[in-house]
């Protein structure tokens, strides 16, 4: 495969993410202008200039109408995809860490970070009502407050009625909306939580956490399915929409890649089978560890976005498609 | 898309020494070439040709609208299409199947272990005591026994000094001449002429002359009659996918290559004569 190499940003991808229908690729990174490229020829559409932080967290609605970001710099922003204007602006009382809208967008769900000794907070906000002034007074729809390790990912549960979170010290909890407490928490990995991401059918997720693993569970009670270990920290973890496989994404820390050699770093995305939890193919190409893999929503190419600040567009060659798993 | 005017002719360019040409874009047939120019460090002109393929797909309503939307914020004033300078096509990147990953280290072992049975049958002789195992595993190695055949072989001086050149003679006798791995089958025995193209050759026969629409079912169709093939090559455009006009057949028989080759030897077919022969062994192969 020839891979497209998109290279908008300026500093390490923090996020990368596909609209529903997967012609939308869209990227965030450190530096402060989220991107938005056609992830068919790798054009890109435009970036979201505004922020003045680094940007850790994006997401889009299924109508790819409105485009959320959360960023260092103390605020979350929504922005019109179609013009790439901010229409809502939040201040928040510390950086953004995760965010993401409801299935029907009619809700969104963020979180801030533990720092400056401010709290770390999960907020769900109502953005049907959406314009500059009304967000940011409003209150939000309910605020819970967490006091133990912060949250590090976030998704939304089956028919908005749960999110869950991922934490700081591997704990994975899922809070009631309607109670606004927390009514499962599980604790499987021992280290930060870095990404989760659902399946197609929002049954199950996977997990990529620094403990050097990825784990699926159920999304409906937390059970712990499988898990896919490697020899160096996971970034993200992404489950394939048409087969049984997971991709996973990461790699020695960025603050020590300087000190080994590509090879030795392990900045593949590995492909794991889903059911036998045994690698089966490795693609390279990243020059730092990879921090955020999703796969385009028919399943017939994927996106990673590495440490090295490039975004790679890999369409998988026929080989993977005839490629059996031996068992 | 405006198209703008490239017909500039080598006495233009001349002329224009200093300047740096316009950037052209020409479209055609599903082609999009794009030529830039710009000076290099040492101050020469380089010249910069892009060929993209156009392609036209048929996406729901939603994405075909977003398709049209206008560039905003950093990519605000690039020109419809990928910008080179964000969107790169990076080199070829293949996935690596690892399933069968252990079965190497596996072969790996079984050779030390026939080494070692081998060993133990008497192929090998230790050249300090003269048993079944390698000098270097020799029990005696450090004791006397060494040291003295050692001295012997040094004082002696003769053609036949200690145990050394003995097992060397052994050697030989034992194991089989040595055969490169490209030349081994299954059993690690020499095989001659493992190349298979090489023995395909003499049955091959060449078609040129070929219309470039000619798909590999026509061509199927045109040589099906003469006797099994055993493969078919047709030449083809990487990019357009077209045939480059030349094909090559493999026949199962020299028979049915040579009778393939009598009649349709100056065919006409598909509004150009054929030009058939046999497959001359390419020059760069050996």
């Amino acid at each position: 495969m020839k891979p497209l190499l998109l290279q908008g940003h300026q500093r390490s991808i923090t996020r990368i993410k596909y609209n529903r229908e997967g012609d939308l690729l869209f990227s965030s990174s450190k530096d402060h202008k989220p991107n938005v490229w056609y992830s068919l020829n790798g054009e890109r559409l435009g970036s979201f200039n505004g922020h003045q932080g680094a940007v850790w967290c994006i997401d889009v609605n299924w109508q790819s109408t409105t485009f959320m970001s959360g960023a260092a710099d103390n605020s979350l922003k929504l922005w019109d995809v179609s013009t790439g204007v901010e229409i809502g602006h939040l201040n928040t009382p510390s950086s953004v860490r995760t965010a993401m809208f409801s299935y029907s967008a009619n809700m969104a769900a963020y979180s801030t970070d533990n720092t400056m000794g401010k709290q770390c907070e999960i907020n769900i906000i109502d953005v049907r009502t959406v314009d500059s002034s009304s967000l940011d007074s409003a209150p939000p729809a309910l605020r819970i407050g967490v006091d133990s390790a912060k949250v590090t990912s976030l998704l939304w549960g089956p028919i908005d009625e749960t999110i869950i979170t991922g934490h700081e010290n591997g704990e994975i909890t899922a809070w009631n909306l309607k109670q606004g407490k927390a009514c499962n928490k599980v604790k499987e990995h021992h280290h930060s939580i870095n990404d989760m991401q659902m399946n197609k059918y929002g049954t199950m997720f996977v997990t990529a956490s620094k403990d050097f693993t990825a784990k699926l569970f159920s999304t409906e009670d937390l059970i712990l399915l499988k898990t896919y270990k490697t020899e160096r920290p996971v970034n993200s973890a992404a489950i394939s929409p048409i087969k049984d496989h997971v991709v996973l994404g990461g790699g020695q820390e960025a603050s020590e890649v300087t000190t080994t050699s590509t090879r030795a770093g392990k900045f593949d995305s590995r492909f794991y089978h889903m059911v036998f939890e045994e690698e089966f193919a490795r693609v390279k190409g990243h020059f730092g560890p990879i921090n955020s893999l999703a796969f385009h929503p028919d399943g017939k190419s994927y996106a990673s976005g590495g440490e090295d600040g490039y975004i790679r567009l890999q369409t998988f060659d026929p080989s993977y498609f005839d490629f059996k798993f031996d068992y | 898309m405006p198209v703008p005017d490239v017909k500039s002719s080598w006495a233009d360019e001349v002329e224009e020494e200093g300047a740096l040409p316009a950037p052209s874009e020409v479209i055609n047939n599903g082609m999009k070439i794009t030529t830039e120019y710009r000076l290099n460090e040492d101050n020469k002109k380089v010249k910069t040709v892009r060929t993209y393929k156009i392609e036209k797909r048929v996406v729901s309503k939603n994405i075909a609208l977003r398709k049209t939307w206008a560039k905003y914020g950093d990519s605000q004033h690039d020109k419809p299409g990928p910008n080179p300078q964000t969107t790169f096509v990076s080199e070829d990147v293949f996935m690596q199947f690892i399933t069968n990953k252990e079965e190497p280290d596996k072969i790996e072992e079984d050779a030390l272990d026939k080494l070692r049975n081998l060993g133990e049958k008497g192929a090998v002789k230790c050249r300090t005591c003269s048993g079944d195992h390698w000098t270097s595993r020799c029990p005696y190695r450090e004791s006397k026994l060494a040291m003295a055949t050692k001295d012997v072989g040094k004082v002696g001086g003769g053609p036949v000094a200690g145990g050394g050149p003995a097992a060397v003679e052994e050697k030989p006798k034992t194991t089989a001449k040595y055969v490169p791995p490209s030349m081994r089958d299954s059993t690690g025995k020499r095989v001659e002429n493992l190349n298979p193209r090489q023995r395909d050759d003499t049955l091959a026969i060449r078609i040129s002359n070929l219309s470039e629409s000619t798909q590999e079912a026509d061509l199927e169709d045109l040589v099906k009659p003469f006797g099994p093939i055993s493969k078919i090559f047709l030449a083809k455009d990487k990019a357009t996918g077209r045939c480059k006009e030349y094909a090559y057949i493999h026949f199962k028989n020299r028979a049915d290559a040579a009778k393939a080759i009598k009649h349709l030897h100056g065919y006409g077919y598909d509004h150009l004569i054929l030009d058939v022969e046999w497959s001359k062994p390419s020059t760069h192969n050996n």
